[in-house]
């Protein structure tokens, strides 16, 4: 069959302004700040890398690990390739991470729908018309089981992101149905998100009253353990953070010290660090800065092991590690010239990788348009595999290490972390930031400084505010719709469920459940058997917010059925 | 004589919590002058138009990322009409495909800003006869 020439037209001639043309030839730039408002020099030199100083750099795979984890990083192993998917039900969920796997991806990763994260079952009247609209509705154990049907769950690493104090339902969700497939937990692989605390921030906050973020983020460390101790229980999500407009030190003291408050709740529980850190991770933003990105993962990495060692009296390496998963910033990303994010992915997935990233999730460039369409997920996993097999980073740890730059860079971002964390002292700790709304504070003014560097022209966004074009009128891949019919589906089977279940056994389980959140016990292992009673997320959710004296509906419109 | 200030109600219909753009233009119409009532999150259709009518507002900005709009944006419209308010002006923002734009153009919905819109942008809306006139980037003024 002969390709259909598509003839495109010449654009029409206009008169070019050659001032403007002579002043771009002479342009420099305006700025010389890094993109979160450090100034650096013109050029930096062995007076900014003193040799005496190495040994607070170490080499890659020695404490304090500022160049890497691992003595050999790629040549041992490639970083996880892992596209983040939710969509629709969890069939719909469950076909296109099989259409990824088959494509090269290398890790499963599942993100919740707004009525999973916020604790509603599908059947809820806020969440029927939201329903798998930015990730999967997981409502109870059969939604679980069709997520992950025919998928063999001890050959793969499963990332389950469910953030909010949710998390400790999606465990035993996916506990309950491995369990039933006869897997040995124990030797499961994969992660939760389970970071409760920072999902405040993401407009979650009636899903996430304080005490209980900490209590059930503990609670899953605590079962995870013991349990599943092959199993990521927690990546601290700096990611989110950063989303809401702050900078990179920033992202780095924030989320550092909202992971020292599940960190001490284990303490307070009897644990000491090297009994529970081995499975400790962070979920990291790279921006279009390249240099800043990695001088702060760099930064990151030597702050966290000093603070385990120093602080916490960690002595296993494997516990004063930083370990992280990168996800490319989805706030940097624009409709207008919409294949420019495409650019602007590739260069962040690059500071990913050049900073020593365990996993990766490139976002979609038509993400600021819709959800990821099939091709828009394909070509974000087409750009980690150009990156792995074609432009040769992987052959050396650390490639960056060294440079008078980066090294003094990393410096740099080493002490502004320190003094942001410092400021969060003054304020009584990040409970009370968190508490008193500081930190909500802190949010609004940076977000507010992002906007207005974007109008002024502080800051260059091709295509928004220069070489601007009429707008497009379509996106060239179209837009991903969610099914209607197959949510549908997945409402009315959850009603079906909660008719048709064992009532006497649900009612046994669920007010097991509660009680045991009453004595202040890890909730985890009833929620296992109340979830394959029958038991749905709401309910569950429920039961252990009674417990604590929340309402059982964060929405407030329905009551317990128990 | 003294004009009477623009108000403006920003709100966040349906369960999505992104609340950033939200909370960025609540701080920037009141710098540009105008009144501002932000909602906060997790308000229902019929919330956000009857706190619209009894604030007495001039413009509601619907916020919505999580692709609800296409149920809650006209479900807002709907609801002021039928109130007898259909003299508020009702635009929105978001993740908004273009494919979208004319659902939400017939449902009455006056204006629509994507990512990447600038503030000088939304300013536009206060003079009115700005409106509509060299919108580049991601304004979409409903003529």
């Amino acid at each position: 069959m002969k390709a259909t020439e598509k003839v495109v037209p010449v654009t029409e001639q206009k008169d070019v302004d050659w001032d403007k043309y002579l002043a771009a030839y002479y342009e420099k730039p305006k700025s010389s700040l890094t993109w979160s408002g450090l100034d650096v020099k013109e050029v930096y030199t062995p007076e900014d890398l003193p040799l005496e100083k190495y040994n607070d750099i170490g080499d890659p795979g020695q404490y304090p690990f500022t160049r890497g984890i691992h003595r050999n990083m790629f040549r041992g192993r490639y970083w996880t390739r892992r596209e983040v998917i939710g969509m629709g039900s969890p069939q719909d969920t469950h076909d296109r991470s099989k259409i990824l796997v088959e494509e090269g991806g290398s890790g499963l990763n599942t993100i919740a729908d707004i009525p999973y994260e916020m604790g509603l079952d599908a059947d809820h009247p806020w969440a029927q018309n939201e329903v798998g609209l930015t990730g999967v509705c997981i409502t109870n154990m059969y939604d679980m089981e069709t997520m992950t049907a025919d998928i063999p769950l001890d050959k793969v690493s499963w990332s389950l992101i469910t953030a909010s104090t949710v998390a400790v339902v999606t465990m035993a969700q996916y506990a309950a149905v491995a369990k039933k497939r006869g897997y040995d937990l124990k030797k499961l692989r994969g992660t939760v998100q389970n970071d409760p605390v920072h999902f405040r921030y993401c407009g979650f906050r009636p899903a996430c009253p304080l005490d209980l973020s900490v209590k059930l983020g503990a609670d899953v460390m605590e079962y995870c353990t013991k349990e599943m101790p092959l199993w990521y229980y927690t990546t601290v999500n700096l990611y989110d953070l950063r989303e809401q407009g702050v900078t990179a030190p920033q992202e780095v003291a924030f989320g550092f010290l909202i992971a020292r408050l599940y960190i001490d709740e284990m303490i307070r529980r009897g644990y000491k660090v090297d009994d529970f850190m081995q499975r400790f991770a962070f979920y990291v933003s790279c921006h279009i800065d390249i240099f800043e990105e990695v001088s702060k993962i760099r930064a990151a990495r030597r702050i966290w092991a000093k603070l385990m060692k120093e602080h916490y009296g960690a002595q296993k390496a494997s516990s004063q590690q930083f370990r992280f998963a990168v996800h490319t910033a989805g706030c940097s990303l624009v409709p207008q010239q919409p294949l420019n994010n495409i650019v602007r992915i590739a260069y962040q997935a690059l500071a990913a990788v050049l900073g020593g990233v365990q996993s990766l999730h490139c976002t979609s460039y038509d993400e600021p348009v819709c959800l990821p369409t099939e091709n828009g997920h394909t070509q974000a996993l087409r750009t980690q595999q150009i990156l792995a097999y074609e432009t040769g980073v992987t052959n050396v740890s650390d490639p960056l290490g060294g440079s008078y730059y980066v090294e003094n860079l990393t410096n740099k971002l080493e002490e502004e972390i320190y003094k942001i964390m410092a400021e969060v002292d003054k304020v009584g700790g990040m409970y009370e930031a968190i508490r008193t709304e500081w930190l909500d504070r802190v949010f609004e003014k940076e977000a507010l400084t992002r906007q207005k560097e974007i109008d002024d022209l502080d800051k260059i966004l091709v295509g928004v505010n220069m070489f601007t074009t009429e707008q497009e009128t379509t996106t060239p891949l179209g837009v991903q719709r969610i099914s209607k019919a197959s949510v549908k589906r997945q409402i009315e089977m959850v009603k079906k469920l909660k008719k048709e279940r064992n009532q006497a056994l649900w009612k046994e389980k669920i007010l097991a459940l509660k009680a045991a959140a009453e004595r202040r016990e890890n909730v985890l292992p009833y929620m296992i058997e109340a979830t394959e009673a029958g038991a749905t997320t709401g309910e569950m959710m429920g039961a252990v917010r009674l417990a604590y004296g929340y309402p059982y509906d964060p929405i407030e419109i329905i009551e317990a059925p128990f | 004589m003294v004009k009477r200030k623009i108000r403006i109600m920003i709100a966040k219909p349906g369960l999505d919590g992104h609340d950033r753009g939200a909370r960025v233009l609540a701080r920037c119409f009141r710098d540009a002058g105008f009144e501002v009532i932000y909602t906060g999150c997790h308000q229902t259709p019929e919330q956000i138009a009857a706190a619209a009518i009894q604030e007495d507002v001039d413009v509601v900005g619907l916020s919505c990322l999580s692709g609800a709009h296409r149920y809650l944006f006209p479900a807002v419209k709907k609801i002021l009409d039928e109130k007898d308010a259909d003299d508020i002006t009702v635009i929105g923002g978001g993740i908004i495909p273009e494919q979208d734009f004319q659902v939400l153009y017939d449902a009455g919905i006056k204006a629509l800003f994507t990512p990447g819109a600038t503030l000088e942008g939304y300013r536009g809306l206060g003079p009115r006869e700005h409106r509509g006139k060299d919108m580049k980037g991601s304004m979409h003024f409903f003529k």
